[in-house]
C-alpha cells in the first residue's frame, strides 16, 4: 500500500512545495506549460510501461522520437497534408518498435543491448537523412497539435488522456496486456503455458514505438521544427517515470496511473528547477539519481518479499 | 582419519539426516550408497563444510571439528570433486589449480611462470591427460574433474570426496577416473565415493556404507555385500502406505510415442498412454526422464521419433503445439516454469486459455473470477481468493494451481515430472486425489517420480528408464527391488 501511495504523496509534496517556493508556479501559463512539457515524456512513458511490464526495456525511444518527428515533418515539407505527416510519424515509431521487438525475440539478445544498438542506428540514420539540419518549412496549422487548446484545455492533455485510457485498457482488459504481465513475471512459465511469447513481445515493443512516434510529432509541433537531435536523453526520463510509478525492471509490475504520476513528478522537477534557477545540467544529474533511488526502493521491497 | 557419529540435519521441516555414521581410513576407497534423497549428498556437504550440521559429532584425525565454509575444510585437508564443475571456464588449467591461492611476487604480482611449472609437474606426476595452458571451458566433464583433483592434491588434501563422478562420463573416461581413484588410494589418501550405480562399485570400492532415509543402515567390507543385499539395504523392507488407488479399466490410447531419440539424452523411446491410466516412470537421476517429458512437450528438439495423439500423428516443435494437441506438462520446478509467482492466482489459472474468457480480444473479468472460484473449489486450493498472489500459496496449493491451469485448457494428456517434490505428506495425498480424478475423467497421465513407494501406490504400470533408454515395463504391483534392478543394472546383468 505504502509503495503505491509514496509516488502520489511525493507528487503532492512537490506540488505544494513549488507553490510555496515560487510565485510563478501556480499561474495558468506555467501550469499549462507543465502539461505541454510533460505530455511528450508522458506518452513515451506509457509505451515504456508496457515494455517494462513485459520484462523488457527500450533505450532507443529518444532516437525513435527524433526519427518519427523528422520523417513526419519532412513529409509535410514535401507537401503532404498534416494528418498524413502525423500518420507517417506514428508509423515510423511503430516500425522501429517492431524492429526492436523482432531483434530481441529472434536473436534472443538482452533488450538492453538491442535497443542500445537501435538507438545508435536510428539516431545516425536521422542525421544522415536530414544532413544534420532541422526541418523548418512546416504548415503553421501543425502547431495546434502541441500548442493548441480544445475546450479551454491544452490539446495534448486530451491526447494524453486518450493514450492513457488506451494503454490502461490494453494492460488490464486484453489478452496482449495479460500476456505482457505473464511474460514479464516469468517468461519461461509463459513458454510452458503455450503462449506465443515471441509474437506478443514484438507487439509490446511495436506499441511502445507507436506511442513514441506520436510523442515525436508532438515534440516537433511544439518546436515547429523536425530535429534529428530531438529527444536526446529522453529514455532516462521515460524509464524514471515508469520506475517511480511502481514499475519493476524485473518485469511483471507497473501501471498506467503510476507512470502518469511518475512522469508528472519528472515534469515538476524540471519545471521547478527552471523556476528556481537550477542549472539544466544539474537537472540531468538529478534525474539519474532519482532512477537509482526508485530502483533501490523496488529492490529492497523485493528482498523483503523473498 | 574421519569419523562421523549420529550426524543430523534438517532443512526447514524436512529431515535430511537423522543418524549419519561413517568412518574412513587413509588408503581406502569408501563407497557411500543410497537411493535418491537418502541423505548421501547432505552428509558429504557437511564433511566438506558446505552445510553446517544440526547435531552429532565429526572427528577429524581424532579431534572434533565444526566446519563453517568449504575453505575451512580445505585448510584441514578435505576436498570435494563436484558433480557439476565449480571451475572458472575462461581460465587455464594452471590458473584454476591455483585459484584463490596464487603464488605471489612482490607488489601483488602473480608468479605465472612458477605456477605453470608446478601445475605441469603435478600433471606429469599423475599421468593426467592435461596441459597447464589449456582453457578449462574447452575440457570434457572428465577433464574438468581431473582439474578439480589436481586442485585438491596441490592444496595438500588427504581426504577426497567424489560425488557421482561418472554420471556424465563415457565408458573410457569412467575407466580413467577409476584408475586415478585407485592411484590416489595407493598413495595413502582417503577417498569417499558416492554412487548409486551398482555395477561400477566393485571396480573401485574397498568398504561400503549404505544410507537410507537419513540413517546409516549398514557398513562393512564390500566383499561381504552381495548386489542383492545392497539393493535390499538401500530400499528397506517396510512400505508405509499413505495412499491406495484402485485401477480403472483403461480406455482408448491417447498418446503413443515411437522411437523418440535425442543425441546423448534419449535413445529410441517408445511407449503409449491410455485414457484412465496413470503410468509411472522410474529411473535414477540423469536417466533421461525429465528430458523425455521436455521432448514430448516440444521444449527440446528431437532427432528422431513420432508422436501420436488419439491415433493421429502430430508434429510438436514447441510447447505451443503440444498444448494445442492437448498435452500438459506439470514441471519439476513449478516456481521456475509453472507459475508467474507475482501474478494473482486467477490470472495464472486462465493464462493457458485466455481466448475462452475473452470476446474480440477483450478479457471478461467476471468470467475470469468465476473460472477461478470454480477451480479453487473443485481442487480445494487453499487461497483467500483468486486475487491472492501465486507466490504466496503453499507448495501443495501451487501444484494444484498448475494442474488447474491445464484443466482449464482441457488438456487430456498430462505429463507430471516429480509432482510431489517439496510437498508435505498431507498435500501429497491431495495431489494424488486430483490425479486420480483426472484419470477417472478420461485423461491419460505419465508420472515421473524418484519416490518409488509413491509410484507403487499410484501407478497402474511402471516404465523404467536407464541412460536414455526404456529398460523395463512392470505392473503397478511390483516391488522396489525389481524397479531398481532395471534402473541401475546393465540389461545383460538382469536375471
Amino acid at each position: 500500500m505504502m509503495q503505491r501511495l509514496l509516488p502520489f504523496l511525493s507528487l503532492i509534496v512537490l506540488f505544494v512545495g513549488l507553490a510555496i517556493a515560487s510565485p510563478h508556479f501556480l499561474t495558468d501559463t506555467n501550469l499549462s506549460s507543465v502539461v505541454r512539457q510533460t505530455a511528450v515524456i508522458n506518452i513515451m512513458s506509457l509505451g515504456m510501461t508496457v515494455i517494462i511490464i513485459a520484462g523488457g526495456i527500450d533505450l532507443s525511444v529518444g532516437a525513435i522520437l527524433a526519427m518519427g518527428g523528422l520523417l513526419g515533418t519532412m513529409a509535410m515539407e514535401k507537401g503532404m497534408s498534416i494528418p498524413a505527416g502525423l500518420l507517417i510519424g506514428i508509423l515510423t515509431g511503430l516500425f522501429w518498435g517492431t524492429v526492436n521487438g523482432w531483434l530481441t525475440v529472434k536473436l534472443s539478445i538482452n533488450p538492453f543491448i538491442v535497443t542500445l544498438g537501435t538507438l545508435g542506428i536510428a539516431r545516425g540514420l536521422a542525421l544522415i537523412i536530414s544532413n544534420g539540419l532541422p526541418v523548418h518549412r512546416i504548415p503553421p496549422a501543425f502547431s495546434f497539435l502541441g500548442e493548441g487548446n480544445l475546450l479551454g484545455v491544452p490539446f495534448v492533455l486530451w491526447l494524453l488522456v486518450g493514450c492513457a485510457l488506451l494503454t490502461h485498457a490494453i494492460l488490464e482488459h486484453t489478452r496482449l496486456g495479460r500476456y505482457a504481465f505473464a511474460i514479464g513475471s516469468n517468461a519461461e512459465a509463459a513458454v510452458y503455458a503455450g503462449i506465443p511469447v515471441a509474437f506478443h513481445t514484438t507487439c509490446v515493443y511495436a506499441f511502445g514505438g507507436m506511442l513514441t512516434g506520436l510523442a515525436g510529432m508532438i515534440e516537433a509541433s511544439r518546436l515547429m521544427t523536425g530535429q534529428p537531435t530531438a529527444g536526446n536523453g529522453y529514455e532516462l526520463q521515460a524509464i524514471a517515470a515508469v520506475v517511480i510509478g511502481g514499475g519493476s525492471l524485473h518485469g511483471g509490475e507497473g501501471s498506467v496511473i503510476g507512470t502518469l504520476i511518475g512522469a508528472f513528478i519528472m515534469g515538476l522537477l524540471s519545471n521547478g528547477s527552471d523556476l528556481l534557477g537550477v542549472s539544466p545540467y544539474l537537472q540531468q544529474a538529478i534525474i539519474g539519481a532519482v532512477i537509482i533511488l526508485a530502483v533501490t526502493v523496488d529492490e529492497l521491497r523485493k528482498r523483503k518479499l523473498a | 582419519m574421519l569419523e562421523l557419529r549420529g550426524i543430523q540435519k534438517r532443512y526447514g521441516g524436512v529431515t535430511a539426516l537423522k543418524d549419519g555414521n561413517l568412518s574412513v581410513c587413509p588408503g581406502e576407497v569408501h563407497l557411500l550408497m543410497g537411493e535418491n534423497g537418502a541423505g548421501k549428498s547432505t552428509l558429504m556437504k557437511i564433511v566438506a563444510g558446505m552445510v553446517a550440521r544440526d547435531g552429532g559429532q565429526m572427528l577429524w584425525q581424532g579431534r572434533e571439528v565444526f566446519l563453517r565454509a568449504p575453505a575451512e575444510a580445505a585448510r584441514i585437508g578435505i576436498a570435494m570433486v563436484h558433480q557439476e564443475s565449480l571451475l572458472a571456464p575462461h581460465l587455464s588449467v594452471a590458473e584454476n589449480i591455483f585459484l584463490g591461492r596464487e603464488e605471489r611476487l612482490p607488489f601483488g604480482w602473480v608468479a605465472r611462470r612458477r605456477m605453470l611449472e608446478r601445475a605441469a609437474r603435478l600433471i606429469r606426476e599423475h599421468h593426467f591427460p592435461l596441459q597447464p595452458e589449456w582453457r578449462v571451458g574447452k575440457l570434457s566433464p572428465a577433464g574438468k574433474q581431473l582439474v578439480e583433483i589436481c586442485r585438491a592434491i596441490q592444496h595438500g588434501s588427504s581426504l577426497l570426496i567424489f560425488d557421482e563422478p561418472t554420471s556424465s562420463l563415457s565408458g573410457a573416461e569412467t575407466e580413467e577416473v577409476f584408475r586415478i581413484v585407485r592411484a590416489l588410494r595407493d598413495r595413502g589418501m582417503g577417498v569417499i565415493y558416492i554412487t548409486h550405480r551398482l555395477e561400477e562399485l566393485r571396480a573401485v570400492g574397498d568398504r561400503v556404507t549404505v544410507l537410507r532415509d537419513g540413517c546409516s543402515i549398514s557398513t562393512g567390507p564390500l566383499a561381504e555385500f552381495s548386489t542383492d543385499r545392497l539393493i535390499q539395504d538401500m530400499v528397506g523392507r517396510e512400505l508405509v502406505s499413505i495412499y491406495q488407488r484402485e485401477s480403472l479399466p483403461p480406455g482408448p490410447e491417447l498418446l503413443r510415442v515411437e522411437g523418440l531419440s535425442r543425441a546423448g539424452k534419449l535413445r529410441e523411446v517408445s511407449f503409449s498412454l491410455r485414457a484412465g491410466e496413470i503410468v509411472g516412470m522410474a529411473g535414477l537421476i540423469g536417466a533421461g526422464r525429465t528430458e523425455l517429458c521436455r521432448a514430448i512437450f516440444g521444449v527440446d528438439p528431437v532427432d528422431a521419433g513420432r508422436i501420436f495423439v488419439e491415433g493421429r500423428e502430430v508434429r510438436i516443435r514447441s510447447p505451443r503445439e503440444a498444448v494445442a494437441a492437448g498435452i500438459a506438462l506439470v514441471t519439476e520446478d513449478r516456481q521456475k516454469t509453472g507459475l508467474a509467482l507475482r501474478l494473482p492466482l486467477a490470472q495464472n489459472l486462465t493464462l493457458t486459455n485466455l481466448p475462452s474468457i475473452s470476446r474480440f480480444g477483450v478479457l471478461r473479468r467476471g468470467a475470469e473470477s468465476r473460472v477461478a472460484a470454480d477451480y479453487i473449489a473443485r481442487l480445494r486450493i487453499r487461497a483467500s481468493s483468486g486475487k491472492q498472489l501465486a507466490g504466496r500459496l503453499s507448495g501443495g496449493n501451487q501444484q494444484k494451481a498448475v494442474i488447474a491451469k491445464w484443466l482449464f485448457r482441457q488438456a487430456r494428456i498430462f505429463l507430471f515430472d516429480e509432482p510431489t517434490r517439496g510437498i508435505d505428506v498431507g498435500a501429497k495425498a491431495e495431489v494424488f486425489d486430483v490425479m486420480h480424478e483426472l484419470a477417472r475423467s478420461g485423461a491419460a497421465l505419465l508420472m515421473v517420480s524418484s519416490e518409488l513407494p509413491e509410484l507403487l501406490q499410484v501407478a497402474d504400470r511402471i516404465l523404467v528408464m536407464r541412460q536414455g533408454r526404456l529398460t523395463g515395463e512392470l505392473p503397478g504391483r511390483t516391488t522396489q527391488e525389481a524397479i531398481l534392478r532395471y534402473a541401475a543394472l546393465e540389461p545383460e546383468n538382469l536375471s
